[in-house]
């Protein structure tokens, strides 16, 4: 049979290949191109440095910080949301009067945007004026103001709580589309063979359920990873760094400091490790659904 | 065939933007900072009466918020897509200038427009002879103190020396629970600011006349040691490191610190939104010798060398520095006259608040003119949150920034 040249695969996927190369590889050629480059506070091009940019982020004395802070907050992030999505898109996936209400107020959170959220969050945990030492006093938790965005050791997990609490609504939406493709008859069948509640959860939802929770891990991680509103709203990274990840610390060095080659220079290596990670994670993924 | 559709709908789309940029030859564009809402409506009255006086021009004005602007800058004028005017902060003005962006306004200037500028606001502009900048916007810092707290604890004398502060934010910190002596900012930009009010008050100065930093020196330590025993004895708020300047003011405006320095923009604040706040306006007290040191901001207007049309942008300039549009700028903004005949108007001339920073001028010192100074303000705040929160000794944590510093300023 012979085949159309418009029915061509390559044909085909060409306008998607176009986009994307129009949105994503050029600026990374960009990127690229001034990562390599000596640039000068306003992003002109003097001479070509090599690595130098490279070897001046790793000689920054923030960087390795700011790098172990992203993991944690990663982390921290993806895996509370999905520890907390799970039993709540469990309960809403469940036939109960006024489900459809309680299905919309989980959803709300992600109708406010981010900065917003981080903004409103910023006043409620002022030291002096905020709604949650008000709150906490009321109720006779604490005696004293705490102070929360004072230091790091109660302002990071603070802004892990709150990036907790925006990702757990894109994070229901996936789970409630998956739980919904798990066919009834199992559980039913389940049931009749005597199973309990946490066998159940086990042997049928836990892995019929697992493409979706990886598709979870995927996207948070990217969307987690890069997040910037909500340190940048509370801290902007301080007090002196401490709650930098490596979004605040690439915009300090980008558009504070000016040194446009290194912040470029970090760019590619974040985009590269977001890259590797995304695709040791598919294939683990995968490999498994293979067996 | 395909691809030939797309280019020659490329190669239209771009003669459409070529004959656009062609039919508007006398267009500028501006780009102007948001210092308040009432920033963009100033600007865009001015561009629209320049325009009805000069026909065939036209003003586009591009309001950013300040916080932003450094950044939209940067990626303008890396496109190669900048704007003919721009506001930028005078401090920057060395990079603009050593990087070939801002050009030399002189041959656009005569004596007159020179001579409409109080000097000492114009001098920051000027580098190697030549002008680079008008200040559009110009401010210093001043002690604003609570006059009913003031009362309620006795204290008839508005401290002059960092001595008399301490004792006067003992006794007002004795009014209760949730009113503390004075206000410490300890966060975001101009911590390192707050710092040099009393650096300066005990002789320090930012540059060593070798051009190394100042900080690790005698002044340096004992201003350090002056604010770690405020915070300490409990005579600022609690938590310093996450009050940036705006959440000082406002615990300022609930009446809830007796103390806190900061520019003339307050008293605007405070006659909008607390008009009844009992409230004064001092100088910053001395340290033991008598010295003392206001900071003095200016934030100047540039012109890009690139600019095709620097006739009609420096026409706009000679336009909105002229009296009445000034008045209207500096009295809805809250910022210091920067012309001598706004300063001699009497809306500003008989206004105590605004006299009391006038009065401080001769004390006031400008960042210093070096590259990468945000860096270096910023290796500075970060060593003093770390001696606020106590993480660090005062000596070295103060030796260890100056040496990164002085790795810059080589």
């Amino acid at each position: 049979m012979n085949r159309s040249v418009l029915t061509n695969p390559y044909v085909l996927i060409a306008p998607g290949f176009f986009l994307a190369a129009f949105i994503i590889l050029w600026p990374l050629y960009e990127l690229g191109t001034i990562a390599m480059s000596d640039v000068n506070r306003f992003g002109q091009i003097r001479g070509y440095a090599g690595f130098d940019n490279f070897l001046s982020v790793f000689r920054d004395p923030e960087f390795l910080g700011a790098l172990a802070r992203t993991g944690v907050w990663t982390l921290g992030i993806v895996f509370g949301a999905i520890l907390i999505g799970l039993p709540v898109a469990m309960i809403l996936n469940e036939d109960f009067y006024g489900r459809s209400v309680a299905r919309v107020i989980v959803m709300l959170p992600w109708a406010i945007s981010l900065t917003m959220t981080a903004i409103v969050w910023r006043w409620a945990l002022n030291g002096e004026s905020g709604l949650l030492n008000s709150g906490l006093r009321t109720i006779g938790v604490i005696d004293t103001n705490v102070q929360w965005l004072a230091q790091a050791a109660t302002a990071f997990p603070m802004q892990i709580m709150i990036g907790i609490l925006v990702t757990i609504p894109f994070t229901i939406t996936i789970f409630l589309g998956g739980l919904s493709s798990i066919p009834d008859d199992l559980y039913e069948a389940a049931k009749l063979e005597g199973a309990n509640g946490w066998q159940i959860f086990r042997e049928i939802t836990l892995p019929l359920l697992k493409p979706f929770i990886n598709i979870a891990v995927v996207m948070n991680t990217i969307y987690v990873f890069n997040s910037f509103p909500i340190i940048w709203a509370t801290t902007q990274g301080g007090p002196a760094n401490s709650t930098d990840i490596l979004v605040t610390y690439l915009y300090k060095l980008g558009f504070r400091f000016g040194r446009l080659g290194d912040a470029s220079a970090l760019s590619i290596m974040m985009f590269a490790l977001l890259l590797v990670f995304t695709i040791i994670y598919v294939r683990l993924a995968m490999r498994g659904d293979d067996k | 065939m395909s691809l030939n559709w797309i280019k020659s709908a490329a190669l239209a789309g771009a003669a459409v933007a070529v004959l656009a940029s062609a039919a508007q030859a006398q267009n500028i564009r501006v780009t102007v900072a948001e210092y308040s809402s009432l920033t963009g409506p100033y600007f865009q009255d001015a561009a629209a009466a320049f325009e009805e006086a000069n026909p065939g021009t036209s003003v586009d004005i591009e309001v950013v918020p300040w916080d932003v602007l450094l950044q939209k800058l940067t990626t303008d004028i890396s496109g190669g897509v900048n704007a003919d005017l721009s506001i930028i902060g005078t401090r920057w003005l060395i990079d603009f200038v050593s990087e070939g962006i801002a050009a030399p306004l002189d041959e656009f200037m005569d004596d007159e427009l020179t001579s409409r500028f109080i000097p000492a606001f114009l001098e920051p502009s000027i580098m190697d002879g030549q002008t680079y900048g008008l200040p559009i916007a110009a401010s210093a810092r001043a002690m604003y103190y609570n006059t009913e707290l003031f009362e309620q604890a006795g204290i008839t004398e508005v401290p002059d020396t960092w001595e008399e502060l301490k004792a006067a934010a003992e006794a007002i910190g004795a009014l209760g629970d949730d009113i503390y002596g004075f206000g410490m900012q300890g966060n975001e930009i101009e911590t390192d600011v707050y710092f040099y009010y009393a650096f300066w008050s005990q002789g320090g100065e930012l540059l060593n006349e070798d051009g190394t930093s100042g900080l690790d020196s005698e002044a340096g330590y004992a201003a350090a040691a002056l604010y770690k025993s405020l915070i300490d004895e409990g005579l600022t708020q609690p938590g310093v490191t996450s009050y940036s300047r705006e959440d000082v003011q406002n615990l300022f405006k609930q009446g809830r610190v007796g103390m806190m320095i900061t520019a003339p923009f307050l008293s605007n604040q405070i006659r909008d939104e607390v008009p009844d706040l009992g409230y004064g306006v001092a100088a910053i007290p001395a340290g033991p010798n008598g010295d003392r040191g206001t900071y003095g901001v200016t934030d100047s207007i540039i012109m890009f060398e690139n600019s095709q049309n620097k006739e009609t942008a420096a026409e706009f300039l000679d336009f909105i520095f002229t009296h009445d549009w000034r008045v209207r700028f500096t009295d809805g903004e809250g910022f210091l006259p920067v012309l001598a005949s706004v300063a001699e108007d009497s809306a500003f001339a008989d206004d105590p608040d605004l006299s009391a920073f006038t009065a401080l001028l001769p004390d006031a010192r400008f960042a210093p003119v070096i590259p990468g100074w945000e860096e270096i303000a910023s290796i500075t705040s970060d060593a003093l949150q770390n001696i606020y929160l106590g993480e660090v000794e005062i000596e070295p944590a103060l030796n260890q920034a100056a040496e990164r510093i002085n790795a810059i300023l080589d």
